[in-house]
């Protein structure tokens, strides 16, 4: 009997410290990308606009540059932010689930590493979806097929430009803002 | 009373005799604030007038500056020519082919708008008068002294729209402003045209472009304006307008002691004159180890990790054989890429830009190889429009790193040499005018002298710059694992042994024999005291 137990309480352990090494992975997705940090933007915020679904721009973000101003020297990173009220409303209107507003906008982070490669980097949404009942889990999942378009580059189309934030315009602060999310 | 209560006391005599020195202002601080510098130019009376052209500052210039223009012309900023010490070969602007807008021969309108003088558009320049010598392109302090390309070096004299037909307009220089407030360089006039060269902002060095006008600590510590706030002339000493550091003259590497401030130093520019050739002081752990380093590497391998290390970037390749190729509706296009930087002109051909580059090392001992006019090439490969000398081995040569612009030009392919094409100019035969390649090379091959089989083609070429600038700060060096690992930054570059990257078989085996011997030695000893413990217990037990 003694040896049941230590045998469960060992498994228990085990798949814990296996879950806490993978979780972090699981949760984020990275891939590299063929073109430039700017180029690579683009080509995703034009595939937003393209995509229908309500989906909008909703800004473009720099973390690096609170960084750099602390005179620290940092590879860079821009952060595309999308909505689609179409699945950003329901999740807001019920109480329950209201707090993923926390995850809204939703993100795809475009970085360059040390290696040189720019890569990138997109929240697991369909894995995310599922920890959080039903409804949660039907949106993700609608989420998660438009996120797959938003990475489809074609590369014989030439490079499109960058569409920079402008106030009140789609692609600024307040853009998406109108749509509910 | 021991030392820490010795210690405050000093400490607050200390702050008691700067908070009187703060109350009581001397006679200094009740005199008017004076400007730096001892002379007002703008109380001048040379200098209160109306001046007409870039030549009239210049004589006024000289009426008290009397040897400032002979200076000037034994510079390589006025001859545009350097001799190779070792070949005799002419280099310089003058005589070679760059992998940009590739040569200035026939150009001189345009490309002169770098020059210091005025006036250089075709083989008359006159260089022996003294007027022709700009001294406002080096000394202007008011940021309005502009020169355009087709100008032939003279600054803006009447209000233009440039570019022609952009609908911007370029306001036309006030001389007389601009001569009252000259001033020591600072990075903004050498940075008119070092940050500017090739045609754009950041286009050929890739570790110089504006953002250095004003940068932040995290793109150069030297040039940190919230911090030391160097110009290019703290470094770049300058004795009789020579300015020291030219590519042309290059100190790859440097033995010995920093130079102490106000003595004279052959090579100021490099970093050593300050820092000496063990300059690793801060972490006892690591200090012998990283000044090893310096027998093997340039001080810029580590400290400018990336370089173009802003949002504007440097250009990585031109492509020329796509130049004269019209838009769909058969007149020149100009098409920019995502982030609004040039990627085709039907002038000029296709342009590939990038930002954050990692770059290329080689071993370089300060000397470089370049391609003069007329010489010969081999199409079958790239050609080297220049090539860094040095080899492992070399007590000269250090790794260094370099950004590698690469291109297509056009060639002979009978002769076999690279084409000088007549690029910009309004005459009928400017590619940039006429877009027709072989009436551009008919002018630009005649212009310079050499003869043309009457073909032509493109062939591969690059061209290296040395990383120098953009100096990170050292928290952001490159890290030891960034290079000692297998696929590391300096993999290829051989002739040095790097630990992680390269393997020998049988120290490996030696290594890991001396690991598996000691583990098992540990586990039989301690496997010994453990049976030798449990028959003690043993023979101790009652039962």
């Amino acid at each position: 009997m003694l040896k049941l137990i230590i045998g469960i309480v060992l498994g228990a352990i085990l798949s814990v410290v296996a879950i806490w090494q993978t979780a972090g992975k699981l949760m984020f997705e990275e891939t590299v990308s063929p073109f430039t940090v700017e180029e690579t933007v683009a080509r995703i915020q034009h595939n937003v606009q393209a995509a229908g679904n309500g989906w909008a721009l909703f800004g473009l973000r720099y973390p690096t540059r609170p960084v750099e101003a602390e005179g620290v020297s940092v590879l860079p990173v821009i952060a595309i932010e999308a909505c689609s009220p179409k699945y950003s409303g329901p999740i807001l209107k019920d109480d329950r689930t209201r707090f993923l507003s926390l995850l809204m906008p939703c993100k795809i982070s475009v970085y360059k590493k040390s290696d040189g490669k720019v890569y990138i980097g997109t929240m697991n949404a369909g894995l995310i979806g599922k920890l959080f009942g039903p409804l949660v889990a039907e949106t993700m999942e609608h989420v998660v097929a438009d996120q797959k378009k938003f990475l489809e580059f074609d590369p014989t189309k030439p490079a499109p430009a960058l569409i920079l934030p402008k106030a009140g315009g789609e692609g600024g602060g307040g853009g998406a803002a109108a749509g509910g999310c | 009373m021991n030392w820490k209560t010795l210690a405050r006391a000093a400490a607050l005599l200390a702050g008691l005799a700067a908070f009187g020195a703060q109350a009581v202002p001397s006679l200094g601080d009740k005199l008017p604030r004076v400007a730096k510098g001892t002379a007002d130019h703008g109380k001048f009376k040379e200098l209160q007038r109306v001046f007409k052209s870039g030549p009239d500052v210049t004589k006024a210039c000289l009426a008290c500056h009397t040897d400032a223009a002979q200076q000037v012309q034994h510079t390589r900023h006025w001859t545009w020519e350097v001799v190779d010490p070792k070949t005799g070969q002419m280099l310089g602007k003058k005589n070679l082919i760059n992998n940009f807008c590739t040569t200035t021969v026939s150009n001189e309108k345009d490309c002169m708008a770098c020059h210091a003088g005025y006036g250089w558009q075709d083989k008359s320049f006159d260089f022996s008068r003294e007027d022709n010598v700009d001294c406002l392109i080096c000394h202007d302090s008011t940021g309005t002294y502009r020169k355009l390309p087709g100008d032939a070096g003279h600054p803006v004299y009447v209000r233009k729209e440039f570019p022609a037909g952009s609908g911007k307009f370029v306001e036309a220089v006030d001389l007389a402003t601009v001569a009252q407030k000259v001033a020591m360089p600072s990075r903004a006039n050498c940075g008119s045209c070092h940050f500017f060269g090739a045609g754009g902002d950041g286009t050929k060095h890739g570790d110089l472009d504006s953002s250095l006008k004003k940068p932040g600590k995290h793109l150069d510590v030297h040039m940190d304006a919230a911090g030391l706030n160097f110009s290019c002339v703290a470094c770049h000493k300058t004795v009789d307008h020579q300015v020291p550091g030219s590519r042309y003259e290059f100190a790859a590497s440097r033995s010995g002691p920093p130079t102490p401030r106000g003595k004279y130093d052959a090579e100021p520019a490099a970093c050593q004159a300050c820092h000496g050739d063990k300059p690793h002081h801060e972490n006892p752990l690591l200090m012998d180890r990283l000044n090893v380093h310096t027998d093997k590497l340039a001080c810029q391998t580590c400290h400018v990790p990336q370089f173009a290390r802003n949002a504007i970037g440097t250009e990585k390749s031109w492509d020329w054989s796509t130049a004269t190729k019209m838009g769909p509706e058969g007149k020149p296009i100009v098409v920019k890429d995502s982030a609004g930087r040039r990627a085709f002109d039907s002038k000029k051909g296709n342009f590939a830009w990038d930002s954050f580059l990692i770059p290329e090392y080689r071993w370089f001992n300060g000397k470089v190889a370049f391609k003069t006019l007329g010489e010969k090439i081999d199409p079958a490969g790239v050609v080297e429009i220049n090539r860094p000398e040095g080899k492992p081995g070399d007590p000269g040569a250090r790794i260094w790193p370099f950004k590698v612009h690469r291109g297509k030009q056009a060639y002979d392919p009978e002769l076999k040499n690279l084409l000088v094409v007549h690029t910009a100019g309004e005459d009928h035969t400017a590619l940039w005018h006429n877009f027709d390649w072989p009436k551009a090379i008919g002018t630009g091959m005649q212009t310079a002298g050499l003869p043309w089989s009457g073909k032509y083609d493109f062939v591969a070429t690059e061209m290296s710059w040395p990383i120098t600038h953009m100096v990170a700060p050292k928290g952001d060096a490159v890290t030891c694992a960034q290079c000692h690992t297998g696929e590391g930054r300096l993999a290829g570059v051989g002739g040095v042994w790097l630990p992680g990257q390269h393997r020998n078989a049988i120290i490996d085996t030696m290594g890991w024999a001396v690991v598996g011997l000691a583990l098992l030695g540990t586990l039989i000893h301690g496997g010994i005291r453990v049976c030798v413990l449990c028959r003690r217990k043993k023979g101790t037990n009652p039962q």
